[in-house]
């Protein structure tokens, strides 16, 4: 079935983003597109229900609601996980700020006591 | 030459380890990663210089701010890291540094698994062994002890570390960017002596996952 290639390779790209070293402008450019996406598409919905149960039969899933379930569930999961990255970034720019604060203070200790140990 | 030694709560053994160290050594700096405890001053005392981070980062946060203070000092030409907890030897920290300036070889790790002084235990020895493994397959060089706190490192070496794991994963980060550096390395057996307090200090194999994913996820 299409619906299942297309949430297995969603799933998969999580994951791979997981995997990402860096942030870059691109990245940071296709989450903002697919906040874009996902609002004009909730806006569609909202306005035409009946096109989620007619995308969701074109793709294999039989309700509508199942299919906005899917999503969902992708999307959670992509949430999370960059919620992940975001955090260990921030840890790793805590950790740079706390290691300079620790070796300015030695500077300035020596600065007061030059011939201190 | 410095002796860097990272702290964490380690008020209860800090002090006799590096007074030892600073009889032996003109120059100890602790970094002390945001303990609870008087470790600092009691290292101070101990004859030590002492950094301090305002806040707990992790053994590989502290020993990078070792390795950026030691670099600072135009006079160091190595740095010996050492554990707070008293599981090392200091003789076993003078040879390896002698061995380091007469054979002139940029880094030389401690290794317990090249004579049979040390004997961690089974459980123990099968975790060192899996990480022995996974280091190996991980960066390449082909060393006994992965996780081994005693390492002599030359200025040129210093030159090649950046630590980016705050946590535990610092070791196998080391050992990978020597390995990248191509610079000479060499094993030398070291004693590790198990006390009740290093014991309940040590790595657990939950770590060890803990250790794998870090590196994986970057």
């Amino acid at each position: 079935m299409i619906s299942q290639w297309i949430l297995a390779i969603a799933l998969v790209l999580v994951g791979l983003y997981l995997l990402r070293a860096q942030r870059s402008a691109s990245q940071q450019a296709i989450v903002r597109l697919f906040i874009i996406i996902a609002i004009a598409t909730g806006f569609v919905a909202v306005v035409f229900p009946n096109l989620t149960t007619l995308l969701a039969s074109f793709l294999g899933i039989g309700r509508g609601t199942d299919l906005l379930l899917y999503a969902l569930v992708v999307f959670v999961l992509f949430h999370i996980v960059h919620q992940y990255r975001r955090q260990r970034w921030q840890q790793k720019v805590t950790a740079e700020l706390a290691r300079a604060l620790a070796i300015v203070r030695a500077e300035i200790e020596d600065v007061k006591k030059p011939s201190g140990n | 030459m410095w002796v860097i030694v990272p702290i964490f709560n380690e008020g209860e053994v800090v002090g006799p380890v590096v007074q030892n160290l600073a009889h032996h050594f003109a120059n100890v700096v602790c970094i002390d990663d945001g303990s609870s405890d008087k470790g600092a001053e009691l290292a101070r005392q101990a004859g030590a210089r002492v950094l301090q981070h305002p806040i707990n980062l992790g053994q590989g946060a502290a020993l990078q701010t070792g390795f950026d203070y030691v670099m600072q000092q135009p006079d160091a030409t190595h740095a010996i890291t050492f554990d707070a907890d008293g599981q090392h030897l200091v003789r076993d920290a003078l040879e390896m540094l002698e061995l380091a300036k007469s054979e002139r070889i940029p880094v030389i790790f401690g290794s317990r698994f090249l004579d049979k002084r040390t004997n961690p235990g089974l459980w123990k020895r099968v975790v060192l062994k899996l990480a022995v493994l996974f280091t190996r397959a991980f960066t390449g060089l082909r060393l006994t002890d992965a996780h081994n706190g005693l390492r002599v490192l030359s200025r040129d070496a210093l030159g090649f570390i950046r630590l980016e794991q705050s946590g535990m994963s610092h070791a196998t980060e080391i050992v990978n960017q020597i390995a990248k550096s191509k610079l000479a390395w060499r094993e030398y057996p070291v004693e590790i002596l198990y006390t009740d307090y290093s014991r309940s200090k040590g790595q657990s194999l939950w770590n060890s996952v803990n250790i794998v994913i870090d590196l994986l996820l970057k």
